[in-house]
This record gives C-alpha cells, sequence and structure tokens, in this order.
C-alpha cells in the first residue's frame, strides 16, 4: 500500500517536473520567435532602392570645343549660359556664365595664393574630390586630395559632362564620379554606391566631400555670402574676418544622430538641469553660395545621401584663408562599445553605408543672385518634382490646448486638467464674440493618461476633459463652424511607465537602449520605439481613428527625427529611419489631415501644414545674418504655423518677425492657471492662461489677418533689406511689406515706417 | 526716481530692439529662476544674447583678464598678455590703449565714478592710477607698513576705489584680506578687509584631535581662500567671491568689514566675478559661464548661460573672468579663453522685473504691484513676484490676496503674518459665536452624560463591544497602558492583555497619524513640498525601524535573560506609540490655526509625545523583561551595538551583491560585444 502511494507520489512530481520542462521549452522557443520576428522586421538596406530624380531640364549634350581652355582647364559642357570646364588630375572644375563672364571656381589652383596652409590643407583646398580615411579605428580621419596624395583619376568624357574614376591604390579604395550640366544652368554630381570599393580591411571611406570649394573666395576678395540653411535661413558675409574665428559651421542635415553618440559637451547646471536649448536644426538639404558681385551664384540641392550629410561652412581665418560652403557625406563611423560599467570600452567602426552621393548645384545669375533668388528657384524645385503641392492658404491663428498631464499622488498618478473640452468650447465662442473666427488649433494631453502617456493608439479620451463623446461633439462643432481641430500626438517617444517597451525600442549603434531625460519629476525619462514599430503604431491609430471619424491628426517629432540603431545585429541607418517615417506619414495621410512640427524637407507633401516653423537662425557667432529663406520659399504654398507666442520674452520684435516671414502666429493655451501644472511633466510650461492672452490673441489675430488678406494666395517675390535698415518684401501680386526693427522711424521707397512698426504697400 | 526706473526700462527695451534683429532667436540656453521651496524652474529668457567683441578695433586680445564699465559707457579691459588696458566701445571699436610700455601684466581694472582708471598690476607689483586719456597719475607699490608684513609680497590682481579714493586691493598669495590702500602720503596701508575664516569640518576637528604633531604637520594647512575678485558699488559696499569658500562664496561687506548677507545665496564652484546692477541687483558670473542675478537681500532671481558646447554660439562662455552691467541694464561678459566679450541685452520680461526691485526695494509696495502683475501674467510661478504681490497686499490690508500670494510664494514669515490678520478678522466676528457653539456642545454632551448614568447606572453603558470583540478591548487596554505602563506591562505579559491583532492595529494607526501629519499640517509646520507624496517609503521606514529595532531588542533581552517573548515585546513596544496617536490628531488640527507666535504650542505638544514614549519603551523593556535598571542600560545599549551591526552588514551584502551585478552585466556586455563583432 505504503510502495502504492511513493509510486503515486513519485508519478505526481514526475509529470510536475515534465510540464515544467515543457513550459520552460515553450517559453525559449516563444523568446526565440520573438527575436526572429524582430530581425524579420528589420529592412536590409538593399531594401531602399536610391532614387535619383530625373533631370528637370534636357541634358546639355551639345558638341563643344574641348580644346578650349579656361585656367588650365578645358571645356567638357556647354549651354546657352553655362560653359563647364574641368581640369581632369584633380577633377577641378569651373563653372562661368557666358553673358557676364563671370566664374565659379572649385579648387585653388594658384599655389601662392594658398596661403599658409599645411599638406592636409592643400591638398583639401586644391581637390574636387576629397575622401576622408577611416584607418583601423582612429577617431580622426584623415584628408585625402587627389594630386599628392597618390590617388588615380580616369576621365571619360560623356555627352553633357565627364565620369571619372578614382582609385586610391595604396589605401585599396575607390570609386566613380559623374558630372553633368543642364540647359536650366544646373550641374549634377553623382557618386553611385555600386562603384564604391573598399578592399582593404582596415581601411575605410569615413566621408566624402563633393566640390568642397565650388564658388570659394578668398578673404573679402568676392562680394556676397554663403547661404546657410539654419533653421529658417542665415548668411556669412564674404568679408575678412580678421581671423577671429578658428572654426566654422558644421552641422547635419536633418539634426544630430542619437544612435551614433555624437559628443558634445552637455552642460547640467548642478547635475540635473539641462542649460543648453538645442540649435535650430536642417528642415533643408540645401546650401549656397553667392557672390553678389558678379552677380553669380548657385544654389545646391542634396537629392541623395541627404540623410548622411553635414554641411560645413567655414571663413576665413578658420583653417585657410578661404571661405567655401560645402557637404560632406558620412559613409562610415566610429562608435564606442562599453563593455564594463566602469568605464571600459572599445572603439568600433560602422560598416558602409550604402546610399548614392548626388547633389545638383542651381546656378542662378543677375536679380537672382542673390538668397531670394535661391530661395524662389528652392521652391519652384519642389513643386517641379512634386514634393510640394500647393495647398490652401488662409490666415489662421493657431491656439493650441493643453488638456491635461499627470503628477504623483499617493501610489498613483492622478490627472491634472487643465483645459477641458468645455473650457474649449467656451473660449472658441468667447473668441467669435470678438470676431476671431479663423482658426486652428492642436489639443495636447487629450489622451487618458495625459499628454505623456505614449504611445497613442486609440482614441481612448481622458475623462478628467470631458471623454470620447463629447471630444467628437466639439469636433463636429468645429467642422460646422471651419475650425481646424487637430488632435496630437508624439509619434516616435515611448513612456516606459505606461507602456511596455520591452521590445520594439530603439538601441543605439552599441546596443544600448537609448533614452531620452526629461529632468522632470514624474516621468524621468523616455525611449523610442523603432520606426517599425511606430509605423505600426500609426496605423493602429489610423484604423481607430477612422472608425470614430477624427480625421486631423497633428504628429510631433516624427517630422524631424533621424537616426541610426541597431536591430539584431544589423544596423539601421539614418535612411531606414526616414523610409519608415516616410511610409507612415504616406499612409497615414491617405486618410488622416496631418500637421507636423517642424518636418523635414522629404515630408512635407504629407502635411496640411507645418507648425513650429523655426523663424530665425541659431544664432552663431559666425552667422551675419539671418533670412527667411523657407518662408520665401513656402509661402503661398503651404501654411507655416511659428513657435508659441506666451514664451517669447520681447514680444514686439517676434510679431514684426512673423509679419516679415509670413508665419502665423501660434499660443499655448490651458484654462486654468498652469501653476496647476508644477508638478507634471509639463511644468515647463509656465505661462498659457487663456484670460491672460485673451486680448493679444485677439490684437494678433486683427492685424495678422489684414496683412493677410492683401498677401493671400500669392508668393513671396523679393526680400531685402535698405541700406536705411528696412526690410522689404515684396509679394509676387506687388504688395509690399516694410518693416522697421530699429527703435527710430525709418524711409525707403518714399513710405515712412515708423519705428518698431510696419506698413503695407504697393 | 520711478520715471527714472521706466525711462531706463524703455530705453533698454529700445536699446535692445536697435541691437539687433538676431536677438529674436532662440537663446542657447535656458533660464532659470528658484521656487520658495528652492526648486528650480524654468522661465522666460533674462537676457537674450546680443553680439560679442572679439577684437578692439584691429587688435585682437591676448589674455583678457578684467573689465569695466567708464561712466562714458566704454569698456576698460585689462590684457595681461597684452600688457596695456583695452578701451573699446560697446561695437568694439578702439577708443584708445592705456598703459602701453607702462604695465607688465595687468589683471585688474576698475573705472571710478572721478573717472580715474585704477590698474592692479601683478608682475609691476603695483597698483597704477591713469586719467581717462591714460595719463599716469599715480602708483602704488608695496606698503612699507610693519603691519603688512615685511616678508609678504605684494602682487596686485584686482582693485577697486571707493569715493575718497582708497583702494581696495586683492594681492596674489595674500591669505590675510583684501589690502585698504589710502591715497594720501603716496599710499598708506589702513589694513586688511574682509578676511575669510576657515571652517573645520567634524572629521577635520576628529582628525586634530587624533594627530600627533608631526602627523598634523604633514597635512595640508587650512589657511582661508584668497578672495577671487572683488566689486564696489555706489554706496561704498564691498561685494566678493571666493573660489574654494564653500559656506561663503559670495560676500556683501559694508565699510566695517560685516557681511550683509545671512547665507551664501550662492550655489556653484567657480564664482569668478561679482557686480551690481542699478536697482541694487548683484550678478555673479560663474567661471564656466553661468550667471546668476540676485536681488539686494541675496535671492536668486534668475541663471542663465553655461559652458560652451562646442557650437560657437553667441552667449555660451568657457572661461569667464570678469562682469559688468551698464546704464541699460546689458550685462557684459569676458571670456579669456575664447578670447570675447559677449554683450547679453536684458528682455522685457526682466526689465519689468527691475522695475518692481527698484519700487520693492524702496519700499513703495502698491507701486510695484503693476509690474509685478504683468511679470506674473508673463510667468504666473515667479516665485519672487508672488512674494513681492504678498507684501503689497499686506500693506493693503488685503490680508486674504496676501495670504494667497504668500502660500504661492511659499513664504512661511509672510504666510504667518497674513494668516494672523486673517485669524483675527475671523475670531473678531465669529468669536461669539464659535464660543456659543462650544457652550452648547459641552452642554448637550453633559446632559447626554447624565441621561446614560441615569439609565444605567454609575457604570456607564455597558460596554458591549470591547467585551464582545476582544480586539477593541485589548486597544482600549493601550489607554490604560499609556497612563500605568507597569501595571499596563504587567497586563501584557501575564493577563494576556494584548494580541498581535491590537499591535498591528496599533501600528496602522501611528503610520495613518504620520502619514496625515506630514502632508496634512498647517503650511507653517509642514516640511513637505505641497503636493508631494510619498506614502510608499513612508510606510516602509516606519515598518523596517519599528521591526527592525524591535527584533534586534529581542536578540539582545534573550541572552540576557530577560522574560518575555518576542510578540510580547512587539505588542508592548506598539502599545507604547499610544501618546503618538491620541495626540497627534489635536497637533495636525491645532497646526492649522497657529502663526508663528503660537508655533511653540507645537513643539511644546511634540516634545510631550516624544519624552512620553521614551519613558514608557524604557519602562516596558525594564518591566516585561524583569530587568534591574542596570539591566535595562546594558540591554538598551547593546540593542543599539546590534543595530549597529545589523545595518553594517546590510551594507556589506549591499556592496556585495552589487559587485555581483556589475560582474553579471559586465560579462553580458562582454557577451553583446563578441557576438556582434
Amino acid at each position: 500500500m505504503e510502495a502504492k502511494l511513493n509510486l503515486k507520489k513519485m508519478e505526481k512530481s514526475l509529470i510536475k517536473f515534465i510540464i515544467a520542462v515543457v513550459v520552460i521549452i515553450v517559453i525559449i522557443a516563444v523568446a526565440i520567435l520573438a527575436s526572429k520576428s524582430g530581425g524579420k522586421n528589420s529592412l536590409n538596406v538593399s531594401d531602399l532602392q536610391p532614387t535619383i530624380s530625373a533631370p528637370q531640364a534636357a541634358l546639355s549634350d551639345g558638341a563643344v570645343d574641348i580644346s578650349k581652355q579656361l585656367d588650365g582647364h578645358h571645356l567638357v559642357a556647354a549651354n546657352e549660359n553655362y560653359e563647364l570646364y574641368l581640369y581632369e588630375p584633380a577633377l577641378s572644375i569651373i563653372v562661368k556664365n557666358i553673358k557676364t563672364g563671370a566664374v565659379m571656381e572649385s579648387t585653388v589652383r594658384n599655389e601662392e595664393r594658398l596661403g599658409n596652409v599645411n599638406e592636409t590643407w592643400k591638398g583639401f583646398l586644391q581637390s574636387g574630390i576629397v575622401v576622408e580615411l577611416q584607418e583601423e579605428t582612429n577617431t580622426m580621419q584623415k584628408k585625402l586630395g587627389l594630386e599628392g596624395s597618390g590617388a588615380q583619376v580616369n576621365v571619360e568624357l560623356i555627352p553633357g559632362g565627364f565620369h571619372a574614376k578614382i582609385a586610391y591604390p595604396t589605401q585599396e579604395l575607390g570609386f566613380e564620379a559623374e558630372v553633368k550640366l543642364y540647359d536650366d544652368g544646373s550641374i549634377t554630381a553623382w557618386i553611385p554606391e555600386g562603384s564604391i570599393y573598399e578592399n582593404a580591411d582596415n581601411k575605410k571611406i569615413g566621408n566624402i566631400y563633393v566640390f568642397p570649394l565650388l564658388g570659394s573666395s578668398r578673404l573679402d576678395e568676392k562680394d556676397g555670402y554663403m547661404f546657410v540653411p539654419d533653421g529658417n535661413g542665415a548668411l556669412i558675409y564674404l568679408d575678412d574676418k580678421d581671423g577671429r574665428f578658428d572654426s566654422g559651421y558644421v552641422q547635419k542635415v536633418y539634426g544630430s544622430d542619437i544612435g551614433v553618440g555624437e559628443s558634445y559637451v552637455l552642460s547640467l547646471l548642478w547635475g540635473s538641469y539641462e542649460t543648453h536649448n538645442d540649435a535650430e536644426m536642417i528642415l533643408a538639404p540645401v546650401y549656397g553660395m553667392v557672390h553678389t558681385g558678379d552677380k553669380m551664384g548657385y544654389l545646391a540641392i542634396i537629392e541623395s545621401g541627404d540623410e548622411e550629410a553635414s554641411i560645413y561652412a567655414t571663413p576665413n581665418g578658420a583653417y585657410s584663408d578661404y571661405n567655401w560652403i560645402t557637404a560632406a557625406f558620412r559613409k562610415c563611423t566610429t562608435y564606442i562599445q562599453p563593455t564594463s560599467n566602469s568605464g571600459g570600452s572599445v572603439t568600433k567602426v560602422t560598416d558602409r553605408i550604402k546610399y548614392d552621393i548626388n547633389i545638383r548645384y542651381m546656378f542662378v545669375d543677375d536679380a537672382n543672385a542673390n538668397y531670394a533668388g535661391l530661395a524662389k528657384r528652392y521652391r519652384d524645385y519642389l513643386i517641379e518634382k512634386d514634393e510640394l503641392v500647393k495647398a490652401e492658404d488662409i490666415f489662421k491663428i493657431r491656439l493650441d490646448f493643453l488638456g491635461m498631464d499627470v503628477e504623483n499622488w499617493m501610489l498613483w498618478k492622478k490627472d491634472a486638467p487643465v483645459t477641458t473640452i468645455d473650457n474649449i468650447r467656451e473660449i472658441y465662442s468667447d473668441l467669435e464674440k470678438e470676431g476671431v473666427t479663423d482658426i486652428l488649433s492642436i489639443y495636447k494631453g487629450w489622451q487618458k493618461g495625459g499628454i505623456f502617456d505614449l504611445p497613442v493608439t486609440s482614441y481612448d479620451v481622458a475623462s478628467s476633459v470631458g471623454g470620447a463623446r463629447d471630444l467628437s461633439k466639439l469636433m463636429a462643432e468645429c467642422e460646422a463652424k471651419n475650425i481646424d481641430f487637430y488632435l496630437f500626438t508624439d509619434g516616435v517617444r515611448a513612456n516606459t511607465e505606461t507602456s511596455n517597451t520591452t521590445f520594439d525600442t530603439v538601441k543605439k549603434m552599441d546596443k544600448r537602449l537609448y533614452t531620452q531625460n526629461t529632468y522632470q519629476n514624474v516621468y524621468r525619462k523616455f525611449v523610442y520605439w523603432t520606426p517599425q514599430k511606430t509605423l505600426e503604431n500609426l496605423k493602429t491609430l489610423q484604423k481607430n481613428f477612422t472608425k470614430k471619424g477624427v480625421n486631423k491628426l497633428a504628429l510631433s517629432k516624427i517630422g524631424n527625427t533621424m537616426f541610426t540603431y541597431s536591430m539584431g545585429d544589423t544596423m539601421q541607418t539614418r535612411l531606414v529611419s526616414k523610409y519608415l517615417y516616410e511610409q507612415a506619414l504616406k499612409e497615414t495621410s491617405a486618410s488622416i489631415d496631418l500637421m507636423l512640427e517642424a518636418p523635414v524637407q522629404c515630408y512635407w507633401q504629407y502635411a496640411k501644414a507645418i507648425v513650429d516653423m523655426p523663424i530665425s537662425d541659431s544664432d552663431y557667432i559666425y552667422t551675419d545674418q539671418s533670412v527667411p529663406f523657407l518662408s520665401i520659399a513656402l509661402k503661398g504654398i503651404l501654411p507655416m504655423y511659428g513657435d508659441y507666442v506666451n514664451f517669447e520674452a520681447n514680444e514686439r520684435e517676434y510679431f514684426l518677425k512673423l509679419v516679415e516671414t509670413g508665419i502665423y502666429p501660434s499660443f499655448y493655451l490651458t484654462y486654468e492657471n498652469p501653476s496647476e501644472l508644477i508638478y507634471t511633466n509639463s511644468s515647463d510650461v509656465y505661462t498659457s492662461q487663456y484670460s491672460v492672452y485673451r486680448e493679444q490673441i485677439m490684437s494678433y489675430y486683427d492685424e495678422l489677418k489684414q496683412i493677410n488678406e492683401r498677401t493671400k494666395d500669392s508668393m513671396i517675390a523679393n526680400h531685402e533689406i535698405t541700406d536705411t535698415g528696412v526690410t522689404i518684401v515684396t509679394y509676387d501680386n506687388g504688395v509690399k511689406l516694410y518693416i522697421n526693427y530699429s527703435a527710430k522711424e525709418l524711409k525707403a521707397d518714399n513710405v515712412t515706417v515708423p519705428a518698431l512698426s510696419y506698413v503695407v504697400g504697393g | 526716481m520711478r520715471n527714472k526706473a521706466k525711462l531706463v526700462v524703455l530705453v533698454g527695451l529700445c536699446l535692445s530692439l536697435i541691437l539687433g534683429s538676431t536677438a529674436i532667436a532662440e537663446t542657447p540656453y535656458r533660464t532659470y529662476t528658484v521656487d520658495g521651496y528652492g526648486y528650480v524652474l524654468e522661465t522666460q529668457s533674462a537676457y537674450n544674447p546680443a553680439s560679442a567683441i572679439t577684437k578692439v578695433g584691429d587688435t585682437s586680445f591676448v589674455t583678457p583678464m578684467d573689465m569695466a564699465i567708464g561712466k562714458d559707457g566704454n569698456l576698460y579691459i585689462a590684457d595681461a598678455g597684452a600688457h596695456m588696458i583695452m578701451v573699446s566701445t560697446i561695437d568694439g571699436d578702439a577708443v584708445r590703449m592705456i598703459g602701453e610700455g607702462t604695465l607688465q601684466s595687468p589683471t585688474g581694472v576698475f573705472v571710478s565714478d572721478d573717472n580715474k582708471v585704477y590698474v592692479a598690476d601683478k608682475d609691476a607689483k603695483k597698483v597704477f592710477v591713469y586719467d581717462l586719456e591714460g595719463k599716469l597719475l599715480n602708483e602704488y607699490g608695496k606698503p612699507e607698513s610693519p603691519i603688512y608684513g615685511n616678508n609678504m609680497d605684494f602682487k596686485p590682481i584686482k582693485v577697486v576705489a571707493n569715493s575718497t579714493g582708497t583702494m581696495y586691493v586683492i594681492c596674489e598669495g595674500n591669505m590675510n584680506g583684501i589690502v585698504q590702500i589710502s591715497p594720501v602720503d603716496g599710499g598708506s596701508f589702513l589694513g586688511y578687509f574682509g578676511t575669510n575664516y576657515t571652517s573645520l569640518s567634524p572629521f577635520q576637528i576628529l582628525q586634530r584631535l587624533i594627530l600627533t604633531d608631526a602627523q598634523r604637520a604633514q597635512m595640508l594647512s587650512n589657511i582661508p581662500s584668497t578672495p577671487t575678485n572683488l566689486h564696489i558699488d555706489e554706496d561704498g559696499l564691498i561685494y566678493t567671491v571666493t573660489q574654494g569658500d564653500k559656506d561663503m562664496a559670495l560676500k556683501k561687506l559694508n565699510i566695517a568689514g560685516k557681511n550683509l548677507l545671512d547665507s551664501d545665496p550662492y550655489w556653484a564652484d567657480l564664482p569668478a566675478a561679482v557686480t551690481t546692477g542699478q536697482y541694487r541687483n548683484m550678478l555673479v558670473a560663474d567661471s564656466d559661464g553661468y550667471i546668476y542675478e540676485y536681488n539686494e537681500e541675496g535671492e536668486l532671481l534668475f541663471m542663465f548661460g553655461g559652458r560652451d558646447d562646442g557650437r560657437q554660439r553667441i552667449g555660451l562662455c568657457n572661461k569667464v573672468e570678469a562682469i559688468a552691467v551698464d546704464y541699460f541694464d546689458r550685462i557684459y561678459l569676458l571670456d579669456s579663453d575664447k578670447k570675447q566679450v559677449h554683450i547679453f541685452i536684458p528682455t522685457e520680461f526682466t526689465n519689468l522685473l527691475h522695475e518692481a526691485l527698484y519700487l520693492f526695494s524702496k519700499g513703495r509696495y502698491t507701486e510695484s504691484k503693476e509690474p509685478l502683475e504683468k511679470v506674473l501674467q508673463m510667468n504666473s510661478m515667479f516665485d519672487y513676484a508672488n512674494q513681492a504681490m504678498g507684501h503689497a497686499y499686506l500693506q493693503e490690508e488685503n490680508y486674504v490676496e496676501a495670504l494667497k500670494y504668500f502660500r504661492l510664494a511659499k513664504s512661511a514669515q509672510g504666510y504667518s503674518d497674513a494668516f494672523w490678520e486673517v485669524r483675527n478678522i475671523w475670531i473678531r466676528n465669529y468669536l461669539v459665536m464659535a464660543v456659543a457653539v462650544i457652550i452648547a456642545f459641552a452642554v448637550a454632551l453633559n446632559l447626554y452624560k447624565k441621561r446614560q448614568r441615569v439609565k444605567y447606572g454609575e457604570d456607564g453603558a455597558p460596554t458591549y463591544f470591547s467585551q464582545r470583540i476582544p480586539l477593541l478591548g485589548n486597544l482600549k487596554y493601550s489607554l490604560y497602558f499609556m497612563r500605568h505602563p507597569f501595571d499596563g506591562c504587567y497586563g501584557v505579559k501575564r493577563e494576556g492583555r494584548a494580541s498581535l491583532s491590537c499591535a498591528n492595529t496599533l501600528l496602522a494607526a501611528y503610520i495613518f497619524i504620520s502619514i496625515i501629519e506630514k502632508y496634512f499640517s498647517g503650511f507653517l509646520v509642514k516640511n513637505v513640498r505641497e503636493g508631494r507624496y510619498d506614502i510608499l517609503s513612508d510606510i516602509g521606514t516606519v515598518l523596517v525601524i519599528f521591526i527592525g529595532l524591535t527584533l534586534c531588542n529581542y536578540l539582545v533581552v534573550t541572552i540576557n535573560e530577560g522574560e518575555a517573548f518576542l510578540k510580547q515585546l512587539y505588542c508592548a513596544y506598539a502599545y507604547c506609540l499610544t501618546p503618538f496617536i491620541i495626540i497627534k490628531p489635536f497637533v495636525v488640527i491645532l497646526s492649522n490655526v497657529l502663526t508663528y507666535n503660537e508655533v511653540f504650542l507645537i513643539s511644546f505638544a511634540n516634545i510631550i509625545v516624544l519624552v512620553w514614549m521614551v519613558v514608557l519603551l524604557l519602562i516596558s523593556v525594564k518591566e516585561m523583561n524583569n530587568f534591574t535598571v542596570k539591566e535595562t542600560a546594558k540591554a538598551l545599549a547593546l540593542t543599539a551595538f546590534t543595530v549597529l551591526i545589523l545595518s553594517l552588514l546590510i551594507c556589506i551584502i549591499y556592496v556585495l551583491f552589487s559587485q555581483v551585478i556589475d560582474f553579471i552585466s559586465s560579462v553580458l556586455r562582454e557577451v553583446v560585444y563578441r557576438i556582434g563583432s
């Protein structure tokens, strides 16, 4: 009997053991499958076919007299207006405007003019294409010019230009480049990915500079400026800088790359307060050089490789006597792989980032040889390429509302509602009484859990602001009143406390989770969803929104975030994140009106409007003037809304900037006093109460609406600052805006502009 | 004067607009202020970077070390490397150079109200005095007075002078203080001024007690730091900043050398320079590029700026040497590493605040309300403005509003004053009614009691519940325990007058009431930030301490032949908490209606509770274990020792454990690295 019992017990424990083993196996299998499926989601670079746009104008492929010489260069292509010359050993080109005889050179051929530079910089200044060599894991890359570095250049003339095979035998690497001239006065330089070879294990191409010195000038020999796309746009004059600067402007196109830790000193006050504001981003992959004296200039548009490009604008005195502006294309980079907690690490080099390089230099002359001309050229280009479709341009004032955020309370989180749906209704009807009717609103923090409960994938409205039914009702009312009412969410970030972020979050190249510190009290850090997951989230959101009849969505972050990350063992480049985000936006915009926060150029076509448009530049010490380049290009085509007026410390000047740039005003409003937000993550919203801003909203609305009635649906034709200091913006319907930022009355065109004011003329 | 302030504000505003349309760009730094709790908050930009001077005329800076602004509005920059004083307009145009050929290493410059330029030259070991045109008027070498010290070198690095021409000189390597030199008789030494003192940390005191003389001689000597920089204002007050003086880095000294600031308002490590604005506001520049602005009492208004992150944006500095403020409130910051002078212009926001600051400092509270309201409209969380509004309303006898603003500003003293008034009014209005209500209540209670007595006789109402439910009986016993601890202990030990459930209930009640006390005490006695809750750790702390102590104590008494069981000890100690549970609720209620004048009542009640609890505890230890007094003392000492050992043990385990975690994560990282490559 006892033995039987024992046997039964043994059986039982055996069964238990088997079950446990099976469970463990299943768990492991699921985990493996999950990781595999994660791997499946990762994109191979070869999936992304680089798109080289078809030339807009005909190739200037007529026969030319190749014996025609200019400064040691010979002619390779020509059209009615421009001639392209080449000096083969250095791949140096000269572009000559036939009418005026003005030229732009791409290298410094005269040794004497080089001044006191070292061999490296000499090679740089004298080569049409420069490679930065990544040796082993050195963090400093070596510049290789063409002449003197042992490079072999084989040039073959082709219709409209030339094709060059460049080989560096010592370094066992090389590539091919093709340069062509088109009838519209543009020149393209193309370095196809397929032509690149790197045969040595320890020597790779780090960066490639294409025609770094094109249009360069020595000290103050030429009048003019370099145009950098910093924020809305900025100029660096070609004057003698007297050696004041030892470096120039360097920024990554579309912002920095969080996945490959770019080293800069993060300055924290007392170890916990971030004290720096980020500089403005490059939203458009363009730069330019204008010789105003010679009435010649070009706008360079990076057509391919923009994701990995950086723009360098270097004034004289930094490195050499020359002013030069160029784009450098990153082909690989180093990163630090930590191996222990106590600071142990090794430096690693990424694989080659695969993409074609293609730059289009669009030359301008005469009246167009200025920044306004470049901006117009850019606008025409975008329209021609269907990157920009003219949208309806009606003046609206943007009034964003913060619904609610959460604060810590006892063991839980407590809602801190500051603007309920009823409050919004009340604000609208109050404004309507005063005649403010053209309104666009973005409602932030409407979702359950507050503004930082991310991701938002369903129409789950917080009950503390009024609930889903009431919000739908409000949206219907807005539709009837012609108010654009957008719901807001962050497309990229994930909150580790409100959602499961174990999978599908971005790991940097060193395979560490990327975290963004908020330096706030409730949620201390955020992580990023992988673009794959973002795409999925947006699809779900789109489905749920469509089900509930919601068709307006404002997305932040997604329009201006691009990063390298790792997925399993594969490197996902910035091209991947751009491609996936573009897919997400394309699919979402099919059924939902999208509003994007400061998006980069490639996403403009999916947006009904742009919000948080930079109104100025980042105020670098070496930039001389801020110009509204993007405004000139986009005004009248795509509505632009600025940053919030609330947080501006100098209001009048900001208002005049709005007049000048044609950007519409934005306010960030709450119904309650923002002191209610002090314990939330939104504690940086220190001023937003509607009752405080009521009068200002009305006056902004009235004044700006009047101006925009005059300029409605027309584009900016010219922008200039007169010698007297008046800024004149001319629209193509003839309306002229005179803006005076100074404290005294000024005159221009016989128009008297009062101090700190503007006049609409024409 | 008010008009002057307004005019200045207006001119400042206009200038800010003239000086650059670039100023509209987002500043490269954030601006912070501090609320009443000392909590750091972001605010509107206080000053916007406008431009940078990189050269004076065609001359570049070599080693710029100091800067002053003359009444003529020009900048006087002492360049030690170029051996001269460069005089520049604010646009960077050269006016003249001073002291070429004479100066060897000018590191300090000061321009007095009577237009004299004082230069401290370290290598020439002299203070030179020039007129504005650059003519040498005087020079002062090492003081001959024996008090100065014959062996003491004279290496002036910074200098200021008051209206009578008395110079205050900081000398390199001279720890005695600021050297005060009178201009009479070619420079007579008046004595040392504003000497810094050293302080000893408890550890250092201990060290000195233990170490031998020889060992002490080997230690770094604890000598006071020389002030790093100084400034003199219109009234002759001297401001000094001292690097390395953690306790009093910023000082505001009167003519007698007494520091007028109660505590050190400066919290960072590397003060480089100090100056004052026209509203008695103090500005301190940090070597790292941060600028701190304080009001005259040393309350922080703004901090902004920061180190250059290598991106060359205007407004960020690498190594600040000097700060100056001009008549239009523009700030100039001299950076010796970038060799630039950065200029900042006040924004509208700051101009309003400065106007309020001025009026407020003059005691014109009511007038200051207008700009303050605008400031609060722009930033309602600016506590300095809230506090000033509170004062303004207090002056206007609008106490309710004052109370509101003081509470917003977390100003305890202001709140107390306003609350006193509010309460006074309430008492005047409702005292009669309140007394009537209390009397009526007392009468009603009395009547009720009488009736009960009639109904049930002298013993009062039957104790149904406490008889039926033992827990209630036990809880009731705690009241008895509190008053008769000796008998109480006997009851717990011998009569089973305690149960675990009862002890748990008491402990829970204790935790509950301590939480109530922490979060719902009156504003004046509350130690936590309003709206901040951390209940979990509150509960955890009490539990860990109580259970840990009980356990340690039990371990000790068992080996010392104590009689009590663990359960009994636990129950007895829980009963010891009763005074807290009974008295604290009244204290909490009371704290909500008291001002600072009566706040001693609270402290008094707290002391009673504490003493009562300690006495109960001592008696419990003694009686529960049947110890003598001596044994009790021994047991307590041993318990303390056990606690020490236990915490040490926990520390060691924690350290070992984190080592293991670190090891595992290192291995994982290594694996990631190997697999990845």
